[in-house]
């Protein structure tokens, strides 16, 4: 299965769900902001959510800007 | 006399507004944050490396800052737009700096373009800080649009030319109501007090402290800078004289 992740396409073996996919790559789960297919992901969302093919996920999170 | 700064409400102790790109670390970004005691502070939103490890800046921003996030990488309105609601999400509150920029080369912003997001954050309850070119028809219609403040560029972003508008930033002021804050450009502290001393209600800095050889110590002095240009903008700043005048009485002398 193929989802575009921050622009990349990513190969899954298995399907995952958002929650899954955050915890696998190390990341803290409450420095993070999802957008799944367009549209913001609140974390309570994260479970329900499962990767599909062609999905579009932008993680992003806050960086120093001026 | 209490001269703190009111923004949509909220009193801001400090006109030195700080942002935090550039920085050599995030820990050099918080000391400049102490030495010079701002309480307004911008960051960007960014997509995470997820190959990475992962360090959170917010984390290093003391408690009593206000985060305003900025749009920066929007190019239009929709993705200004977009940005802030993201950052909304995120945690980061309600205040959003508006950066629209579709020109890499000069850095310009869009003023139609703010405008347009403006008018669509201030209806979500955003307080919406617009950075802008200086113009006095766009500032009425930021106004009108539900803008917190407006936040005229003083020279492009990063130069550190000082204000190099300073002549429709003064306009602003002038015909404003609005706080009116001087973002960008802003190269050293004397620049930073040049802008307090026309009235502009604070200043925000990033690349001139960030990029300094001790940015701890400049950011104290940029503060510092502030304040001392805003009390001569309360006291009254004189005007220059085209003749010589004695400081001292020409009658009297000993002889």
């Amino acid at each position: 299965m193929k989802a575009r992740i921050n622009g990349e396409d990513l190969d899954f073996a298995s399907s995952v769900s958002i929650a899954e996919f955050i915890i696998q790559r190390k990341l803290p789960p409450e420095t993070v902001v999802v957008e799944y297919n367009g549209a913001i992901l609140t974390r309570d969302k994260w479970e329900a959510a499962r990767l599909k093919e062609n999905d579009v996920l932008e993680v992003l999170s806050f960086v120093g800007g001026g | 006399m209490d001269d703190a700064l009111i923004i949509s409400g909220h009193k801001i102790d400090n006109r030195f507004f700080l942002g935090t790109g550039k920085f050599a670390s995030y820990k050099l970004m918080q000391e400049a944050i102490i030495s010079s005691g701002a309480r307004v502070v911008t960051v960007a939103l960014r997509r995470v490396d997820t190959q990475s490890a992962h360090d959170n800046i917010l984390k290093y921003i003391p408690k009593e800052c206000i985060i305003m996030a900025n749009t920066s990488g929007a190019r239009n309105a929709d993705e200004a737009i977009r940005i802030a609601r993201i950052a909304r999400a995120a945690g980061c509150g309600d205040w959003i700096k508006i950066e629209v920029i579709p020109d890499n080369k000069y850095l310009l912003p869009d003023n139609a373009q703010t405008i347009l997001a403006t008018e669509v954050l201030a209806k979500e309850g955003f307080i919406v800080m617009p950075y802008v070119n200086p113009d006095l028809a766009d500032a009425r219609r930021l106004s009108d649009a539900g803008a917190a403040s407006i936040m005229p560029l003083g020279a492009p972003i990063g130069t550190n030319k000082g204000v190099c508008m300073r002549e429709l930033i003064k306009i602003l002021i002038q015909e404003i109501s609005l706080p009116i804050i001087v973002d960008a450009g802003i190269g050293r502290p004397s620049h930073a007090a040049e802008a307090m001393e026309l009235g502009a209600s604070a200043v925000l800095v990033n690349t001139a402290v960030a990029t300094a050889e001790d940015p701890v110590l400049i950011a104290q002095a940029f503060s510092l800078a502030v304040k001392a240009g805003r009390i001569a903008y309360r006291a009254g700043v004189v005007l220059p004289k085209a003749q010589a005048e004695p400081s001292s009485p020409l009658t009297g002398f000993l002889r």
